[in-house]
């Protein structure tokens, strides 16, 4: 009886073995995710998430990446440096993934860097760059310099009206506060006056003090930095002061868009990713891109904003090409790997990673849109 | 010296929003008053009133309508938190922190609740009369503006006619000045903490419904205004609506005039500070504490 039962525990145990060997032949690439599902960045990084299950499900569906299949492993961070540096442990020593491709939550990436670093996984990011350069080396980044969605509101400015004088209205998040900067540092090369710089709390209730400040020192138009309903408010508030200045937008959710075009209507502007006025673009590399991704983005989640899902895209896209190029999984090689794509057309612009260059997009690829009946309308 | 106009505007500015601080206030005043019990779930309220009327607004009932039902519903809600929550805790004697804890615990779950209900992506309703602003002397002044103000002042109005002339609002301040004398004249005072939720849970949707065509409202905006509010109320006196009324007004005027003084970063530093310089001359507040 006891003979019998060991020999059973034994054979168990050899069909267990037969099992784990091809179990272990079919390897995973797994891609760790560091993403800010609660917390400030929700918005954006549950985007960001969504649009990595749509590319993860696009590639498995044609056999994966050198025979191996992706496995998304996704932690929240809270939007929180201190519970980023936990989650990203965790990833690397427990879930001990290949690569990570993470949300927006620059402060949880910077934290984090150095562990990722010494482990020597590279890191895809949706923010900016780590500050050292060491760390720079293992990094890149698909977000658009800052730089570009102020320039592009300038251009419109300058090439369109006779507007010479803008307040600035922005909140006080670290994105927010670099692109107000540039914003003050460019204006002159562009002609244009910044007399009021005001800053505003993402809930306070009312900006009508900073815009009839703006107002009262003769700036035409409000070149309003950061996300969210503010956008609505300021359009709400600039309507009841009777004032017939722009709101030029950042780049953010239509779901802000549409009401606030609503409420303002062509005073209304802002800056637009490709995916975003996706109908309104030429033929071409770009609407093509966009075209492979936005029918599985809306066959999940409908109407929503494919902005920064389309991003997430892009990032797994330039992942497996870099996998493809060198030919390996390992983390150095595929670091190599992505610093010599270059000209790789994705749905938030054309990405030119070197060694030299870790931010991907090198070419404005923004646009000046308006609401029109609910629909984008390229300017 | 800048334009009389623009500090003019600026001061117009400050009075809609006051208006709207004044109304949550006078919500933690009614509860308060009606049984010591500081409602965190004031901000709650404000939030459900918009966010009920923009969910009506849409599935096409017309706006007046909309505003009106949102605000029965949160009435009605105040009703169900009360019976649910606070009469459980206060019929076993559960000290006020625990009820106050409680209170904040709801507002917890409803702000959780909404954002998985409707999203967390900004909302709006239009303004009521969508008309370009009054101007008077380079002042303008918008129909909302005029629509808060006038609502303010028309529910202050019946507020002191229901606390002073009704035979309920008069047993709601005898609860008030003394619970236990107040139950051996057979005002029956459960059921009136019953009616101090409703009725502030009323205001706050009333101030919510009159303040989102002026911005937007999203499942986490209730908290700031239930800041606002409080304070609002302790500038006022606490447990005096009528004083918790011009606190709002004192505190939003304090936050236009900081704008154009110190710039909107400080905007909150500076107005509560000149609050807190006035609390240290006055710790009773404008009108004095009810109590």
């Amino acid at each position: 009886m006891n003979q019998s039962r060991s020999l059973s525990a034994a054979g168990v145990l050899g069909a267990a073995l037969l099992f784990a060997v091809p179990a272990q032949a079919q390897q995973v690439y797994k891609i760790g995710v560091a993403a800010g599902l609660t917390g400030y960045a929700a918005a954006v990084d549950r985007a960001w998430r969504d649009g990595l299950e749509v590319a993860v499900d696009y590639v498995n569906g044609k056999g994966g990446v050198l025979g191996r299949k992706l496995q998304l492993v996704v932690e929240d961070n809270k939007s929180e440096p201190q519970e980023a540096v936990t989650v990203y442990r965790k990833m690397i020593s427990s879930d001990k993934v290949d690569i990570f491709i993470s949300g927006c939550v620059s402060a949880g990436n910077f934290a984090a860097a150095p562990l990722v670093v010494r482990a020597g996984i590279p890191m895809v990011l949706c923010s900016i760059l780590p500050p050292q350069p060491e760390q720079v080396k293992w990094a890149f980044s698909f977000l658009a310099p800052p730089r570009f969605e102020v320039e592009k509101r300038y251009e419109y400015l300058k090439a369109n009206t006779q507007i010479r004088k803008v307040g600035v209205l922005h909140d006080p998040s670290p994105y927010a506060n670099l692109q107000k900067g540039i914003a003050e540092k460019i204006a002159p090369d562009f002609g244009i006056e910044v007399p009021v710089v005001e800053q505003y709390k993402q809930d306070d209730a009312d900006f009508s003090p900073q815009i009839s400040k703006m107002n009262a020192a003769g700036a035409k138009a409000v070149i309003k930095i950061g996300l969210g309903g503010s956008t609505l408010t300021t359009a709400k508030n600039i309507k009841q002061l009777g004032l017939d200045m722009l709101l030029l937008g950042s780049i953010d959710d239509l779901a802000v868009f549409k009401p606030t075009g609503e409420t303002l209507g062509a005073q209304f502007m802002f800056v637009a990713a490709p995916a975003q006025v996706y109908e309104a673009l030429p033929d071409g590399a770009l609407k093509a891109e966009i075209g492979r991704f936005l029918p599985l983005w809306r066959a999940k989640h409908g109407e929503r904003d494919p902005f920064w899902g389309g991003k997430a895209w892009d990032a797994v896209m330039v992942t497996m090409a870099a996998i493809e190029k060198a030919n390996s999984v390992e983390g150095a090689k595929v670091r190599d790997a992505i610093e010599t794509i270059s000209g790789f057309q994705g749905t938030g612009g054309v990405y030119n990673f070197s060694p030299t260059v870790h931010q991907g997009i090198t070419t404005n690829p923004f646009f000046m849109a308006t609401m029109v009946g609910g629909k984008v309308q390229v300017k | 010296m800048p334009d009389p106009a623009y500090l003019v505007q600026i001061l117009v500015n400050g009075l809609g929003v006051g208006c709207i601080y004044g109304l949550i206030g006078i919500g933690f005043c009614v509860i308060y008053n009606a049984s010591g019990i500081v409602n965190f779930a004031q901000g709650a309220f404000v939030m459900l009133g918009g966010m009920a009327a923009h969910v009506l607004y849409t599935w096409g009932l017309p706006l007046p309508v909309a505003g009106v039902l949102a605000v029965l519903m949160v009435a009605a809600l105040g009703v169900v938190i009360e019976r649910l929550v606070v009469r459980p805790l206060w019929d076993r004697n559960a000290t006020l922190f625990v009820i106050i804890l409680a209170t904040l615990a709801v507002q917890i779950v409803i702000e959780r609740a909404t954002l998985i209900l409707v999203g967390d992506q900004p909302k709006s309703l239009p303004v009521f009369t969508d008309l370009p602003p009054i101007r008077i002397a380079g002042v303008a002044v918008g129909y909302q503006f005029l629509w808060i103000v006038g609502t303010s002042l028309v529910l202050i109005v019946l507020l002191v006619l229901f606390f002073q002339r009704t035979l309920v609002g008069r047993a709601m301040r005898a609860c008030s000045i003394n619970r236990e004398a107040a139950a051996l004249q057979g005002i029956p005072v459960s059921r009136m903490l019953a009616l101090a939720f409703a009725l502030s849970a009323g205001l706050g949707a009333i101030a919510g419904v009159l303040l989102t065509p002026t911005q937007f409202t999203a499942f986490n905006v209730g908290t700031p205004f239930a800041i606002s509010g409080f304070i609002a109320a302790i500038v006022g006196g606490f447990g005096r609506p009528f004083g918790a009324f011009l606190g709002g007004i004192a505190l939003g005027l304090a936050q236009a005039i900081a704008v154009v003084a110190f710039g909107s970063g400080l905007k909150n530093v500076a107005a509560l500070s000149v609050l807190l310089v006035f609390l240290f001359f006055r710790p009773s507040g404008i009108l004095g504490t009810a109590k």
